[in-house]
């Protein structure tokens, strides 16, 4: 039986998760050997393209972003091609044309294409021959986020377009590096799309604290190449559409993406906010084509995240090797995390359609230390939550989550409440002071000094750790009264 | 009066003690403070290991089971052997050599381990014999054996815990589980050190540390692979050391890439927050020139993902530069008493003595030649110890089984299971000092000689060979182990010698492993009493022995450390709607293992077993401190009091395995590579 070709477009999280389940199972074994090729059209290797804020921010180094170097393809004999474009697919001849004229056939196709930043509509954005302006940045790839670092100095202005995850990220990065940073969001309130408006509001505050600006229920009109003001501090000057305009060097585009559909359109499969795949991750137009991640709608859902990503690259890889596996996508739990020194946020699931949905909530505001949280559950399991400001307990409340735990009626408030302080232990003498000599209270109340302890009853002489108990014991024992 | 330098019975740490004993009257513990290990210090299970001297539960006569009545009732010794070597023939006959199965334990003499497997080999011919030391350190030594090409517990004294600036405890409660050792990190910390401990549970241990980071059980490694993410994203890998001293790093470092803080805090449970203290934690006291040590345990290990487990947080000390440099490295705490020395010397499955591979031509030249039988006729590899006890009484396991120093029934996960195994054999033979569970079950039961009543070395978790030495005569009718194995050899017409005098034992086995990567050829009975010890490797009558591995080289071909890229796969068994909660186990200070000792020391506390949980935890199902609750999972059940506490992870319950019911419910999952089964988490269903 001659090799099956899998051609995988796209060499991005979604790619490199299918990749390495696809190696490590072997490939189904020798009987059913898979001939792989991954084209990703950028010139990187592949990244971690959730940490590139992180980069931006200064707390990572670049080189820590590699998920896996091309070395690792060809000994695995993956034929991974990087810098390929692909013009387009043609599902009747089952091949994949490259820009360069290379046309690969293939027994079945993977469209792992991701998204694509949206370009929100600002006159001025893009210049008459189609680029960016100059001082525009998207922020979706590496070369992007290098192109940005190449730009900005400590003492320039910055506005973020775009006040979700990845704007806040982008908005504390910017920060952390020295700039001068305001935001801009369309929406009542931050994180809008993730979150409800209390916890907005306290996201708000906290970016004020910490230096930035934050303007809610505004959209950026109209960029022009001069400041508002003359000798205004910026290059340009970013107009609202609530009448301010902001001076700025920099603005960064943040405001959300699409999934990258092109290519499946001129497949002509079909698609709708993304390319529709049923159960098995495979296109309700053509079986022999797959698609995973966010260029991917399952069930009416596209997601941005990389956790739904994985699962899928997971099962289609357990699919393509194993064609009877039964197994099938059903969607993902997801948790998002801000990535951002000083921000603590945490949503788990889409509190907000949960809470529309009946969904009974719990939740604590403490606008003094400027958190707030929310669980929202179904016959006592979490289903969605919102925590910010305070994550103390992200560690269970994520594990409930994840495994759809049932709790107890009082349970939701005590996760979102601190541990009770137990109150000050009084020692009765029974109370056992060293473990390790099995020495109670009351004998060694019954010594009258240390030296007369160790002898007599071996407390601190085994590890120590009993050391400061038996010296409290000790000077709380009570007085001996002197005969008059 | 006579006063005898010896070790304490249990742990690892082998706390040097003095037992006097004046005429025929009681034996007494003192302190012994030159011995460097523990300086004198003894936990109260040291203190009170004389407690079975002259007890009414020691075993003082072979017994065998009678065809009549089908109780056990006294006999003679030769009765007894004479029964057990007939009916080792016919089984044999009818079946083949595999027919018999030999189980040896961790807290053996290595002259007993030695001898153990040499009978098996030897005198039995069978491939069918491993030990209950495969339940300890093996995760352990598998991942030392690939990542540094030898496998000692820890490559240094254990006094050079003081040189470090951080030591990071994985799974490790150290302040209970071997309290003297507790010392030095109170002084690393006088010292101005920090100790780190990792642990579900908020153990006596981790309220001496300065961190303490609670992870979800079984997901350590996904806490390696965070902190070598970020160690690697801050630019901290010691890229010098990295290029100079071992191999395979790139794939490591890429292994950590996908590895970010925030997916790390969704499947540890430990916050960002934490992760990233430690990590700059571990990066500042490396720029600064500090030392890291990483020293992990059973809570680490005991797991089906246990090998790859302590793999990953070896690659973290090599990414930081660290393995070979005083006070800094990576070492296991070894459990049981020997077992160092008892994987040493041929009781593993695999393995002959000097820690030689029973496949290798060369290795099986040497050993046979110093037990003067033809290497063909040595077995082959036999089954792990699970394994083989898993197959007993099915097709192709063993129909009969001797039993040295273990108590499997309380010991064995999916304990309910083995002992249906152990209850379809033709012949179990039990050899103890008590009737433990698994003595109670035996054809023959054989009793013998404890600690102070025998001589023998043992080599504590450091690779120091010790000797323990004989204090006291044995009560009358009892036999030591390896009278009993010269006593079954003879009466099967063995080829080889099978000595009774231990020190004769002692250099037959140096001889052995000579050569072999655990030699002992160069130590001797009165050089360990000179030197409070010697180190292994000790190739030669004037060589120093090794107290420090690695400072040079490891013990690889090329003299570089293994870096081995591992991924986090999770527990075999995760949460669900009918078991919603983790179960781990472990130990209390006062008890020690299968308690078949411990347990009859009346000055040592017998709780029995306690279901640890946390106080929101006992709210959902309604139960107090005190009260009856069961903890269910797909194997068992056990039913026991609750300890409400709040210093467990509210997702998981803990019970103490000293007795019979902890291990009816732990999972048998066993890791690829050490055939570790997965005592340390599996589902389960608590209710009251």
């Amino acid at each position: 039986m001659s090799a099956r070709r899998v051609v995988v477009v796209g060499n991005g999280m979604a790619a490199t998760r299918l990749v390495e389940e696809l190696v490590s199972t072997g490939r189904g074994g020798p009987a059913q050997a898979l001939h792989l090729t991954v084209l990703g059209d950028e010139d990187h290797p592949a990244y971690n393209r959730i940490l590139l804020s992180a980069v931006l921010e200064g707390t990572y180094r670049l080189d820590a972003l590699t998920l896996r170097a091309p070395e690792w393809y060809a000994e695995h004999g993956v034929d991974l091609r990087l810098g390929a474009r692909v013009l387009g697919v043609d599902r009747e001849r089952r091949d994949v044309m490259l820009v360069d004229g290379t046309v690969l056939p293939y027994d079945r196709l993977v469209l792992a294409t991701g998204s694509i930043p949206s370009l929100p509509p600002i006159r001025g954005l893009v210049r008459l021959d189609g680029r960016l302006h100059e001082a525009v940045h998207a922020f979706r790839s590496l070369d992007d986020c290098l192109r940005l670092m190449e730009a900005i100095r400590p003492d320039q202005r910055a506005v973020v377009v775009g006040g979700g995850l990845l704007g806040l990220q982008v908005a504390r990065a910017l920060s952390v590096r020295g700039l001068d940073v305001e935001i801009v969001e369309g929406g009542e309130h931050l994180l809008r799309s993730q979150v409800g408006g209390p916890a907005g509001q306290v996201l708000a505050r906290d970016l004020r604290r910490l230096g930035t600006t934050v303007y809610t229920g505004a959209r950026a009109v109209r960029l022009s190449d001069t400041p508002s003001t003359s000798g205004g501090e910026g290059a340009v000057g970013l107009r609202l559409d609530n009448g301010y305009t902001l001076d700025t060097d920099l603005v960064v585009l943040t405001a959300g993406g699409r999934p990258s559909t092109a290519l499946a359109r001129g497949a002509d499969l079909e698609v709708r906010r993304g390319i529709v795949v049923d159960d098995h991750l495979a296109s309700v137009t053509d079986p022999d084509v797959f698609a995973i991640g966010d260029c991917a709608e399952h069930d009416g859902r596209t997601t941005g995240f990389v956790g739904p990503a994985w699962e899928q690259a997971a099962l289609l890889a357990r699919r393509l090797t194993d064609p009877d596996a039964d197994a099938t996508y059903t969607g993902s739990r997801s948790v998002a995390r801000l990535r951002a020194t000083g921000l603590d946020v945490a949503v788990l699931g889409d509190p907000e359609r949960a809470t529309a949905d009946g969904g009974e909530v719990v939740e604590v505001t403490n606008p003094i230390v400027g958190s707030h949280r929310k669980l929202v559950l179904r016959d006592g399991v979490i289903v969605a939550a919102t925590l910010v400001g305070d994550l103390s307990r992200i560690g269970l409340i994520t594990q409930y989550f994840d495994h759809g735990t049932r709790l107890a009626g009082t349970e939701p408030a005590a996760l979102l409440m601190g541990d009770r302080m137990a109150p000050p232990a009084r020692l009765a003498d029974d109370a056992e002071i060293c473990a390790c000599a099995g020495v109670s209270a009351g004998r060694i109340r019954a010594c009258s000094s240390l030296d007369e302890v160790r002898a007599t009853t071996r407390a601190t002489t085994g590890c120590g750790g009993c050391s400061s108990s038996v010296a409290q014991v000790l000077a709380s024992r009570p007085a001996l009264t002197a005969a008059p | 009066m006579t006063a005898t330098a010896t070790h304490c019975p249990y742990c690892s740490l082998q706390c040097g003690m003095t037992l006097v004993r004046e005429g025929r009257a009681a034996l007494a513990v003192q302190a012994w403070p030159a011995f460097p290990v523990n300086e004198g210090a003894l936990c109260r299970k040291g203190w009170s290991a004389v407690g079975l001297r002259g007890s009414r539960e020691r075993l003082t006569s072979p017994l065998v089971r009678d065809r009549e009545t089908g109780e056990l009732r006294t006999a003679s010794w030769d009765e007894a052997l004479d029964l057990v070597a007939s009916r080792v023939r016919s089984l044999q006959a009818a079946h083949g050599a595999d027919a018999i199965a030999v189980f040896g334990g961790g807290g053996l003499t290595n002259e007993k381990a030695y001898q153990l497997g040499k009978l098996a080999r030897v005198a039995l011919g069978t491939s069918q014999i491993d030990y209950n030391g495969r339940w300890c350190m093996s995760s352990a030594a598998s991942a030392g054996n690939q990542a540094f090409g030898i496998d000692r517990g820890l490559p240094f004294p254990l006094a050079d815990i003081e040189e470090a600036d951080v030591v990071v405890l994985v799974g490790s409660n150290l302040a209970e589980t071997m309290p003297p050792a507790t010392r030095h990190l109170d002084r690393l910390r006088a010292r101005g050190g920090h100790v780190v401990v990792i642990d579900p549970r908020r153990t006596p241990t981790a309220d001496r540390a300065d961190t303490f980071l609670q992870p979800v059980p079984g997901t350590d490694l996904a806490l390696a692979l965070g902190l070598l993410h970020l160690v690697v994203a801050a630019g901290d890998v010691d890229e010098a050391y990295v290029a100079a001293r071992t191999t395979g790093f790139d794939d490591v470092r890429r292994s950590g890439a996908a590895w970010w803080p925030e997916r790390v805090e969704r499947v540890t449970g430990v916050p960002v927050a934490e992760l990233r203290a430690l990590a700059s934690l571990l990066g500042r006291s490396v720029r600064e020139s500090g030392k890291v040590m990483v020293l992990t345990a059973r809570g680490a290990e005991q797991h089906s993902q246990g090998t790859d487990t302590v793999l990953a947080w070896i690659n973290l000390t090599l990414a930081l530069g660290m393995p070979g440099r005083l006070g800094g490295g990576y070492g296991c705490l070894t459990g049981q008493g020997n077992g160092q020395g008892g994987r040493e010397h041929g009781q593993k499955a695999d393995q002959l003595p000097g820690y030689r591979m029973i496949d290798d031509p060369a290795a099986r030249e040497h050993v046979a030649r110093v037990w003067g039988v033809p290497a063909a006729s040595l077995p082959g590899k036999g089954r792990s110890a699970y394994e083989l006890l898993d197959s007993l009484g099915q097709d192709g396991g063993a129909k009969a089984l001797l039993v040295f120093g273990s108590n499997v029934v309380v010991s064995a996960p999916n304990a309910t299971h083995v002992t249906s195994r152990l209850e379809s054999l033709d012949l179990l033979v039990v050899a103890d000092i008590v009737m433990s569970e698994t003595a109670a079950m035996a054809d023959v039961v054989l009793p013998v000689t404890q600690w102070a009543e025998e001589t023998g070395t043992m080599t504590n978790l450091e690779g120091r060979v010790i000797l323990r030495q004989q204090a006291v005569p044995p009560p009358d009718g009892v036999r030591s182990d390896l009278e009993v194995m010269a006593g079954l050899a003879s009466r099967l017409e063995s080829a080889g010698v099978f000595s009774t005098d231990a020190e004769e034992v002692f250099g037959e086995l140096a001889r052995a492993s000579a050569g072999g990567r655990a030699d002992y050829a160069g130590i001797t009975y009165d050089r360990i009493r000179s030197e409070h010890g010697v180190f292994w490797p000790c190739p030669s009558a004037d060589h120093p022995g090794t107290p420090r591995l690695f400072a040079s080289a490891f013990a690889t071909p090329d003299g570089r450390a293994r870096c081995v890229a591992v991924e986090h796969r999770g527990a075999a068994e995760v949460p669900c709607d009918d078991y919603p909660v983790h179960l781990t186990t472990g130990r209390v200070l006062a008890q020690y293992q299968s308690g078949a000792q411990s347990r009859r020391i009346r000055d040592l506390p017998d709780t029995g077993p306690f279901v640890e949980l946390h106080p929101m935890l006992a709210d959902r199902i309604g139960a107090h401190a005190g009260d009856l609750v069961v903890v269910a999972t797909r194997r068992g059940e056990l039913k026991a009091p609750a300890r409400v506490v709040s210093t467990i992870r509210p997702d998981t319950v803990f019970v103490p395995f000293h007795w019979v019911g902890a291990n009816r419910l732990t999972n048998d999952a066993l890791d690829p590579s050490s055939r570790m089964p997965e005592f340390k988490v599996c589902a389960a269903a608590v209710r009251t």
